[in-house]
């Protein structure tokens, strides 16, 4: 075997599949899309934070302190629906998830902040989001308790007579990395590290199985090809198609449509990018030979690639999974992955704090890609 | 429509599918695989956020402010710093989360009565984590500032300490937290896993089903025979909405038995919300099956337009009520929204019907209008 004919045949190999690409203008829309559109559409508006949450009020007291209150759940976290006095209708409000918050002010409200006796508001909150609701209960009960001391304050005219200062401990918070601790660049980056998992483990796992259904993978076996030169050229041709869509992301909806800066080396994102989509690619193949029709592979994708979205750390980092399977995740690629994009991306760090993930991508990966070379070799050899 | 034609599609797919003993398989275990896997990983509470504390003070009231945090429960405590630069490289890495900052003079300044800013730095990386890490350290500052102004009270106006707090604290709320008591994510999550493991299989299968006799020809026996297009596409509708509707069964006492999840809505509405809904997904598959002529563009395609909407507008992740108005648009348009809201309201809120009949009208509408549009996108005399 010499190097020019090895080299022969994976070049024509390769432009082989790119052809064969090229020619499903269906997929080809669809890939394009991945990259562009849905990137837009699952960036744009989505923000995790509570934000216009209805607020629906029984004001039993409807004195001036009382509507101080009511106005200290002001927006943008909460938005004053109305008064509903009647209990009844609040809850069939809330059932029809149409208030998300009511608040019970009783009528001794203002006469107990003018006297000091204690008195008590009655929150209720539709917790069937539970992110939603911690974040609802958690801003109420600083605003009821700040209320309540600033009352106590002006009640015992504290403050002014104390000259002035009072002790107590201010929050004062910096987020970093993303300034507004906003969703617009976290979202997007994800959707494409999304559509990168997918698509490379997709592609080449259809490319092979297509040959297998159409039976042409008879005259592959019998043509000169070894085994390895077969699957090479797939993985390589779509490596190739990606990282053109990864361009397509970047540099069209990431940069100019959400404004995230690019703060790290490009050339290391790409490096690090193609040997992601190189070793994922080895799932692909690994499913490749397990299946013989399309509709298998479908299922095995969805099988392997939904818990590894969710699961890789992309919407819950593993500190927050039970212990297993946070040692588990160490195995997903996507994890390492995510790391780094976050890291180069927003971070703009480089190999000398990512080489953790780094390692990882590469002894993963390489792990796989040669789980899926055994397999095919196994199967085709 | 021919009733024997139309039965006789159905019977010549389900043999397909059972045939295919590796596809019958999948079809029916991929599902509560998924629901598992979800369940016991997508843990959305927020708690155990790895917190390092930088103490500039070193006094008793700093070391007994930094216990509160170090105590809660919603920080894991990973140990003191002593230098601000240390900051980056640990939150770069994700080793920390949150650092509080304690300036120097600490306690001097609130022995004295003056007020106190203590710096929190929080990791960006994932959003939600620090926003709500944000609301728990000033939670903890609130009721701390409350403490330190009632001691400060008694000794500055002469109130017993019982009566400065009383004075202070008088204002109480109660919270109720309905529909899921516990505040615990994974009783919310189960109906909502449903709706998004319904929504991941059932569309694929249906488009691949099409596509297949596409590709390999056999569709020219249709095209030739007296089948008509609405027989073939609802016959090949109507196996895959089966399995999806067992499958939401299966789920459904997943969901119940497994996660414990309370059900206080009624089966059968359940049953027909999840048969319209099934109707739908298959629905959905049959349309992306009438562009497309090769199986890997119909996968592709199918995991595009539906897993995506799936996880990301169904509420289920992000609340519906904090998107913005493009996204809301998009979150009314897919059918997962309407059935994560019939679902959520059977099961947490144990309400039906007559609450929820304009979501379960809006899923039958996605059931005509993509069946009628994938019958008007079929052709039996394709140009090529």
């Amino acid at each position: 075997m010499n190097f020019r004919e090895v080299f022969q045949h994976m070049r024509v190999m390769t432009f082989k599949e790119l052809i064969q690409f090229r020619r499903d203008i269906f997929l080809l829309i669809v890939v394009v899309y991945a990259f562009s559109a849905d990137i837009y559409v699952a960036g744009s508006g989505i923000e995790m934070e509570l934000k216009q949450a209805a607020l629906t009020v029984a004001d039993y007291d409807q004195s001036p302190a009382s509507r101080d209150l009511i106005y200290s759940f002001r927006q943008p976290q909460f938005k004053y629906q109305g008064m509903e006095m009647n209990a009844d209708h609040a809850m069939d409000l809330l059932d029809a998830g149409k208030t998300m918050l009511y608040l019970e002010i009783p009528a001794d409200f203002n006469e107990a902040l003018l006297s000091g006796k204690p008195t008590q508001v009655q929150l209720f909150v539709d917790t069937s989001n539970s992110v939603l609701g911690s974040l609802a209960t958690s801003y109420a009960a600083q605003i009821v308790a700040g209320f309540g001391i600033q009352k106590a304050m002006e009640r015992l005219s504290v403050g002014g007579a104390m000259g002035g200062g009072l002790p107590m401990v201010n929050s004062a918070h910096r987020v970093w990395f993303n300034p507004n601790g906003s969703d617009r660049w976290f979202v997007p980056i994800n959707e494409m590290i999304t559509m990168i998992t997918m698509l490379s483990i997709m592609l080449p796992a259809a490319a092979m199985v297509r040959e297998k259904e159409r039976g042409t993978v008879e005259q592959l076996l019998v043509s000169p090809l070894t085994p390895l030169e077969i699957m090479l050229p797939k993985v390589l041709a779509m490596t190739f198609v990606i990282l053109i869509g990864v361009t397509l992301a970047v540099f069209g909806v990431l940069g100019p449509v959400f404004e995230i800066p690019f703060r790290g080396n490009m050339l290391l994102f790409y490096v690090l990018t193609a040997i992601y989509v190189f070793s994922t690619a080895g799932f692909g193949l690994a499913i490749s030979t397990v299946v013989n029709n399309l509709a298998q592979v479908g299922l095995m994708v969805i099988m392997l690639l939904s818990p590894m979205l969710l699961l890789s750390g992309a919407f819950v980092p593993p500190e927050a999974m039970p212990t297993a399977l946070g040692y588990l995740i160490l195995l997903s690629p996507m994890h390492h992955y995510i790391e780094i994009v976050m890291g180069i991306f927003l971070k703009g760090i480089g190999l000398d704090v990512l080489w953790p993930s780094v390692m990882g991508l590469l002894l993963v990966g390489t792990g796989v890609f040669a789980f899926g070379t055994w397999r095919f070799r196994r199967q085709f050899g | 429509m021919n009733w024997a034609r139309f039965t006789a599609v159905i019977a010549k797919e389900w043999a397909e599918i059972t045939r295919d003993r590796l596809f019958l398989g999948l079809a029916f275990i991929v599902p509560p695989i998924l629901m598992v896997v979800f369940g016991l990983g997508m843990n959305l509470d927020v708690e155990d956020i790895p917190l390092a504390i930088i103490d500039y003070d070193h006094s008793p009231q700093s070391r007994d402010y930094a216990y509160r945090m170090i105590d809660s429960r919603y920080f894991d405590f990973k140990g003191y710093l002593h230098d601000e630069r240390q900051i980056a490289k640990l939150i770069s890495r994700g080793d920390v989360r949150a650092v509080v900052v304690i300036p120097p003079k600490f306690g001097e300044d609130l022995v004295a009565g003056r007020a106190v800013a203590v710096q929190t730095l929080l990791d960006g990386q994932f959003p939600l984590r620090a926003n709500i890490a944000r609301g728990y350290i000033g939670a903890i500052n609130a009721n701390y500032s409350q403490e330190l102004i009632a001691n400060f009270l008694s000794r500055a106006a002469g109130f017993s300490p019982d009566q400065a707090r009383q004075q202070m604290g008088n204002l109480r709320i109660e919270m109720r937290m309905l529909y899921n008591q516990s505040g615990k994510s994974i009783w919310s999550m189960a109906p909502k896993l449903i709706m998004m493991v319904l929504m991941m299989t059932p569309p694929l299968l249906t488009a691949v089903s099409v596509v297949r006799e596409k590709e390999r020809g056999s569709i020219l026996n249709i095209y030739a025979s007296t089948v008509s297009r609405a027989e073939f596409l609802l016959g090949k509708l109507v196996p895959y909405a089966g399995i999806s509707m067992v499958n939401g069964v299966f789920l459904w006492a997943l969901a119940v038995f497994y996660f414990q999840a309370p059900f206080k809505g009624s089966f059968g509405f359940f049953l027909l919300a999840t048969a319209i809904y099934s109707f739908t997904t298959t629905g959905i598959g049959l349309l992306v099956s009438s562009f497309v002529k090769t199986q890997i563009a119909a996968v592709v395609m199918t995991m595009v337009v539906t897993l995506v909407p799936a996880i990301l507008f169904s509420g289920m992740l992000f609340p519906l009520s904090s998107m913005g108005p493009e996204a809301q648009a998009i979150a009314h348009l897919a059918p997962a929204m309407h059935y994560g809201q019939v679902i959520d309201g059977a099961f947490m809120k144990g309400i039906g019907l007559e609450k929820l009949w304009s979501s379960v009208v809006s899923l039958l509408v996605y059931a005509l209008v993509l069946f009628v549009l994938a019958h008007r996108f079929f052709t039996k005399r394709p140009q090529e």
